[in-house]
């Protein structure tokens, strides 16, 4: 029993609307109406009975002695699941179905029951019911999610759609009633969606999305891709996207993705492609005629991916069968079809198609004439003979119908040939073939390919190529062979040559040299390999050598020669023609000669003996071009040609010659015999045959003037013009006089040798003619008398002439004019600084008007300003270099200067006034007052300038233009000069002293002549001014000078 | 999805370093697998310093793969700043998104599980993504991945058995969604598909950044030297 307590007082009432329900069959929750608030401290205690012991259940209220009241209650228990839940719901557009997910809550039960579901959904803003539907499962007593759809029959967009779910529990045993749970709370799918979904689209096609959201949401853009587009509002809930000429897609699809806000994301992709292109290049053969493969190259990509990808169909009508696609290596597509047992001609189509359409492709075959074979397997190839060999190959397939063509390549290091087979076909069988007509002792390298025989499709790819040898044979000629008889004939030495690969069918062990007399074996040598001669002692008679080579197969047939050296007189010795890789021999033909010429030399290398070769020619041949690896460039060859006579051999010619003529390698070694004053004898010795490198033709000498040790250079380069050129033609002149020389000259001399390959190297010689002693004594005695005839000449002439040239050159009164003594150094008025005798000045003051004579003031003034002194300083002044005679004021009178030259003298007045007039007005107002007394003086002492300037004019600041017209016109004004020195530098003592005394200046002056009579010493030494005077450098510098 | 008996594993022909690290995996993984129940600790040792650098590693593989998968999915999806908000339909894959405290306050057992249990989940996951993606390359890369991370779940395991704790049982009552495996939900559309791959990548780096994270704690509570000397110990 439980306790329930609640505070009742007075008695207690049936407690009303008793209800006990569960939901997990484990728990009950029990509930009542409370009685009225009257009944406080009322306890309530509730006591389950088994349905077994109550069996009528009595409502009944116990004695009234208790304060306890006891109601039996019918129990009113109910079974009520939990309100499910829904945990997705989700929509597929597509397909107009909805999903939904729950959980079953199963673990709420601990055992297995059977429960129902009821799911209904209602439609458009009214939620009216579209269906309801019952749903069973099984609670295992665990969670688990269920899954349930439902497909409308009007496109879930056309409205809104709600679900809910409710739960009923029917288990057997719970006694009281069972009731279906609450309702779910309503769920609408997630709206958020964006259109249209995963669509797949041509290339170029213009595509609109939109993307519709739910209540309270706003789109904050739309993508393609990466790209935004502007958004077009289509409704309160959905928004649009227009996107132009799509381009292909990646290969996961274009996302077109809309924000939304609050913080959401929805998206869709677009898949953009190309229909299927037609399969190109369909080509169905069959290489087992178990199935035949077709290929084919789908041609344009598709951009379309996974189960958007082309599908291939490849049927052959009227039976259809899809094929799974082969995967191949290359950017080909391959299936294969069965070949069926009675079936020849095979109709194939090929379809494509993927979600944007689809292409077709035909081919119409014979099987029999579509074979393209496996490539041959396991080939062997084995020989037990020389010539023959086997071989042997597998070829998967049933060629039982058909029979096979194959074809064998047998090539070795130099050559290739093929050979066709044709045998019968069969099934995974292996084929056999026999090649013959192979060299002994060859290797082989073979291998092969097939096709069908009947029809020619294609070739299979060649097998492996396998190499064979194929066994010796005995050497398939005897080898070529010479001999030599020794110098006495004791003995004769046999060579052969060895055999060519291709002759010698084997590897030659040992050669067989017999010597027969009379068909009587005398002596047999067998001579290991690599020897290829033997000497045969003859006894004193001659046989008949025969020479036969073996190898591991056997021996070749003999090869035969005699040892009879015929004798032969006069015979000549030659010369071959050189061809640059060969020698060009010919003979006279012998009519005696009738089996044949044998040409035979030797080439020596080194230290070695001579290796002895030979060549054979048929009788009626006369000529040859010897050729051999051996012969080098530039060495003689001797040869010795043979004729073979019925009786033996007999030497016809002794030949030498070159495969090629070089120049000389060495310089003749020449000297120089005797020298006389106009003639050289020059000797020359023989090269030696080795340093020919050809056959001499003849020397050249080249002479010309030339010191030892002035150029090493020949002759030629120098293009020396006094060259001569001897050439010598004839070989047996050894010596040479070279004529018409020049006595005591030193000349070069040259010596070169040539051949047909061109000239060798010069040495060079100088040698020096003997003197010409007559020449000499005429030279020197000539001069002698010509000086001894001009002396005595001389002498008459002089004492002839004495008294003229005493008075020409010592006379006893000297001449002035001559005299260096009476040379004054300047001319003062023009600065001339060259010594001249005194000439008159013709600078003459005649605007000066001497009142008084007594002062000195003017005088020293008028000195002062034509101090060369200030000539000497303008040069300083860098800026007037050029015209420092103008600058420097000329007292020059102008008439003298109009006298002297009246057009220029324009010029340098006019420039110095203007410069005077410049520099007066610019240190103008600088004018000492104290100087002032003076002026007045200078206007009282008598001197009268050409023109007056006032003092208030000089004193201005600035003087106006026309004031400095003025200023030409007064020409020239000592006194302001005079002043305007003394304002340069009112410092300078000199300046100031000048007035007063100017004793510095020193030299008397001629009034008239204004010309200094004795030129001042200071001057000459001294070029520093006592007055600072006209200098421009004084201006700037304004230093004073002691 | 059972991984515990799939130890048979082929590995693609790729990195040397997946290789290496895989092999070293499989190797110790070999004779650890058939003495899940031994609670040998320097195994414990070794096999938690194995799984810490295999979990390294796989942060590192995750990060080329990551880049080159969302490149494929095309934006918005490789937008550095793309962060959607995680909706229900992601609860297709596990969520790393545990509280911070709340995972500290785990013992070593019930991480460890959490752990196993997540991988598990995340490799069914990766490998039904491999199958859909349409390039070659990517499909290579995928597969190579999967078998490293399969390589992780029995190291894992393993790590747990040799501690002595019990393999968590296959899915409980309580299996979220996620644990029905894909496709077990309604269909998706293609980009919410994709949009489920973008989360299975950003949830497998946060699982592997934790999970280094636990195994280097519990590499430090667990250090290989104190165990050797205790085994020395044992020993006199």
């Amino acid at each position: 029993c439980n306790y329930v307590d609640v505070a009742v007082s007075g008695f207690p009432e049936a407690p009303g609307n008793w209800k006990c329900i569960t939901h997990d069959l484990n728990r009950m929750i029990c509930s009542w109406d409370a009685t009225s608030s009257a009944n406080r401290g009322l306890t309530y205690k509730i006591c389950q009975f088994r349905a077994a012991a109550i069996k009528t259940p009595v409502s009944a209220v116990a004695g009234n002695d208790f304060e306890c009241m006891l109601f039996f209650l019918v129990s009113f228990q109910a079974l009520i699941p939990l309100t499910p839940q829904i945990l997705n719901l989700s929509a597929d557009f597509s397909t107009y179905t909805l999903y939904l997910t729950w959980n079953d809550s199963g673990s709420v039960f601990q055992h297995e029951l059977d429960a129902s579901w009821q799911i209904q959904i209602l439609y458009k803003e009214t939620m009216e019911t579209v269906t309801l539907i019952n749903y069973d499962s099984k609670l295992t007593g665990k969670d688990s999610i269920l899954f349930w759809n439902w497909t409308s029959d009007i496109p879930l967009e056309c409205t809104s759609y709600y679900v809910k779910i409710r739960c009923y529990i029917n288990e057997l045993y719970f006694t009281g009633r069972k009731e279906w749970s609450e309702w779910s709370p309503v769920r609408t799918p997630n709206s958020v969606m964006v259109f249209p979904q995963d669509k797949v689209v041509l290339v170029g096609s213009n595509v609109t999305f939109c993307c519709l959201y739910n209540e309270g949401k706003s789109v904050k853009f739309m993508k393609y891709g990466s790209e935004s587009y502007p958004l077009l509002r289509l409704s309160k809930w959905s928004s649009a996207i227009k996107v132009q000429n799509v381009s292909a897609s990646v290969p996961s699809g274009t996302n077109v993705w809309c924000s939304l806000v609050p913080d959401d994301v929805e998206g869709t992709v677009l898949f953009v492609g190309y229909a299927p292109d037609t399969p190109q290049n369909l080509n169905c053969e069959t290489r087992t005629f178990i199935t035949i493969t077709c290929s084919w190259n789908p041609g344009r990509p598709t951009a379309l991916y996974s189960k958007r990808r082309t599908k291939y169909i490849l049927f052959e009508s009227p039976k259809y069968m899809e094929l799974p696609l082969k995967t191949t290596p290359t950017s080909k597509h391959a299936c294969d079809f069965p070949v069926h047992a009675n079936q020849k001609i095979y109709n194939f189509t090929l379809s494509a198609s993927n979600p944007l359409g689809q292409a077709e492709s035909s081919l119409l075959i014979d099987v029999n004439q579509r074979v393209h074979l496996e490539t041959p397997d396991k080939f062997t190839v084995s020989t037990n003979s020389s010539t023959h060999a086997h071989l042997s190959w597998y070829i998967p397939g049933n060629f039982i119908k058909i029979r096979l063509l194959c074809q064998i390549e047998i090539s070795n290091s130099n050559s290739e040939r093929q050979l066709n087979v044709s045998m019968a076909g069969a099934e995974n069988s292996n084929y056999r073939a026999w090649v013959d007509a192979l060299h002994p002792y060859g290797t082989y390298t073979f291998r092969v390919r097939c096709s069908a025989s009947e029809y020619f499709w294609k070739w299979s790819k060649w097998s492996e190529g396998k190499k064979l040898t194929t066994l010796e044979a005995p050497p398939a000629r005897g080898p070529d062979i010479w001999r030599q008889r020794s110098p006495v004939g004791e003995t004769v030495t046999v060579f052969w040559k060895p055999l060519l690969l291709s002759e010698a069918n084997g590897i030659i062990l040992s050669h067989e040299v017999v010597c027969y007399l009379r068909e009587r074996m005398l002596k047999a040598h067998e001579v290991p390999v690599p020897l290829n001669s033997t000497e045969i002692k003859l006894g004193g008679n001659d046989c008949l050598i025969s020479v036969i080579a073996k190898n591991r197969a056997g021996s070749s047939p003999p090869s035969r020669i005699t040892s009879v050296d015929l004798p032969s007189d006069n015979v000549k010795t030659e010369l071959a023609i050189a061809t640059g890789n060969g020698i060009y021999i010919s003979w006279h033909s012998d009519p005696n000669v009738t089996c044949g010429y044998t040409l035979k030399w030797c080439i020596s290398s080194g230290s070695e003996p001579c290796n002895v070769d030979w060549e054979m020619f048929p009788s009626n041949a006369i000529d040859a071009v010897i050729k051999s690896a051996l012969f080098q460039p530039g060495v003689r060859y001797n040869f010795s040609l043979y004729g073979c006579k019925h009786n033996g051999y007999q030497l016809l010619q002794n030949i030498t010659g070159y495969m090629k003529e070089l120049p000389p390698k060495v310089a003749p070694n020449f000297t120089v015999e005797e020298t006389s004053s106009d003639s050289i004898l020059v000797k020359w010795e023989d090269i030696p045959v080795e340093d020919c490198q050809g056959f001499l033709k003849g020397y050249i000498l080249y002479f010309a003037k030339g010191e030892k040790g002035s150029s090493k250079t020949s002759f030629m380069e120098e293009g020396s013009p006094e060259l001569t050129v001897k050439n010598i033609t004839d070989l047996t002149k050894k010596s040479l006089r070279i004529l018409g020389l020049q006595g005591k000259t030193s000349y070069r001399l040259d010596l070169r040798a040539y051949t047909v390959g061109g000239i060798g190297p010069s040495k060079d010689l100088y040698v020096v003619t003997k003197e010409n002693s007559v020449g000499l004594i005429i030279a020197i005695l000539i001069p002698v008398a010509v000086a001894v005839v001009l002396g005595v000449v001389t002498s008459i002439l002089c004492y002839q002439k004495r008294e003229w040239i005493k008075e020409t050159f010592y006379p006893d009164i000297p001449n002035p004019e001559n005299s260096k003594a009476l040379q004054f150094q300047k001319n003062i008025c023009e600065g001339n600084t060259a010594l001249k005798t005194l000439e008159m000045n013709p600078c003459t003051p005649n605007s000066v008007e001497v009142v008084e004579t007594r002062s000195t003031v003017l005088k020293i003034e008028d000195t002062e300003i034509i101090s060369p002194v200030a000539d000497s300083e303008l040069p300083e002044d860098g800026s007037e270099t050029g015209t420092g005679s103008h600058v420097v004021v000329s007292y020059c009178p102008p008439i003298i200067e109009e006298e002297i030259s009246s057009p220029p003298i324009d010029e340098p007045v006019g420039s110095s006034q203007v410069i005077y007039i410049d520099i007066q007005s610019m240190y103008q107002p600088q004018v000492n007052p104290e100087e002032e007394p003076e002026i007045n003086f200078v206007t009282t002492a008598g001197y009268k300038p050409q023109m007056q300037l006032p003092i208030n004019a000089m004193k201005m600041e600035s003087h106006s233009p026309t004031e400095e017209d003025l200023d030409k016109i007064a020409g020239y004004r000592p006194q302001a000069n005079t002043n305007v020195w003394k304002l340069n530098s009112p410092d300078s003592p000199v300046s100031i002293q000048s007035n007063n005394e100017n004793g510095s200046f020193g030299s008397p002056c001629s009034i008239n002549s204004r010309q200094f009579l004795i030129p001042p010493k200071d001057y000459e030494d001294s070029p520093t001014p006592n007055n600072t005077g006209w200098s421009f450098t004084h201006f700037f510098q304004n230093k004073p000078n002691d | 999805c059972d991984l515990r008996r799939k130890l048979v594993i082929v590995f693609p022909a790729g990195d040397s370093w997946g290789i290496f690290a895989f092999l070293c995996a499989a190797l110790w993984n070999l004779p650890a697998i058939p003495a899940l129940n031994s609670t040998d600790e320097v195994g414990a040792g070794q096999s938690i310093q194995k799984t810490y650098d295999l979990t390294r590693y796989l942060e590192h593989q995750l990060r080329t793969l990551a880049s080159t998968y969302l490149n494929y999915l095309g934006p918005p999806f490789n937008e550095p700043d793309f962060n959607p908000p995680r909706m229900t339909r992601a609860e297709m894959v596990p969520s790393a998104t545990v509280d911070f405290e709340l995972w500290r306050s785990l013992n070593d057992n019930a991480r460890l599980a959490a752990n196993y249990r997540a991988y598990t989940h995340l490799l069914c996951y990766l490998r039904s993504m491999d199958g859909q993606v349409a390039k070659a390359e990517l499909r290579k890369n995928l597969g190579h991945f999967c078998t490293s991370l399969q390589g992780l779940v029995v190291s894992i395991a393993s790590v747990m058995s040799s501690l002595g704790y019990p393999l968590p049982s296959p899915l409980g009552s309580a299996s979220p969604t996620w644990a029905q495996g894909p496709g077990a939900t309604s269909p998706h559309n293609d980009f919410l598909k994709k949009m489920d791959d973008f989360w299975l990548l950003k949830e497998l780096q946060t699982w592997l950044w934790r999970s280094a994270k636990d195994f280097n704690r519990l590499k430090k509570k667990v250090p290989p030297a104190a165990l050797m000397l205790r085994l020395e110990m044992r020993g006199f």
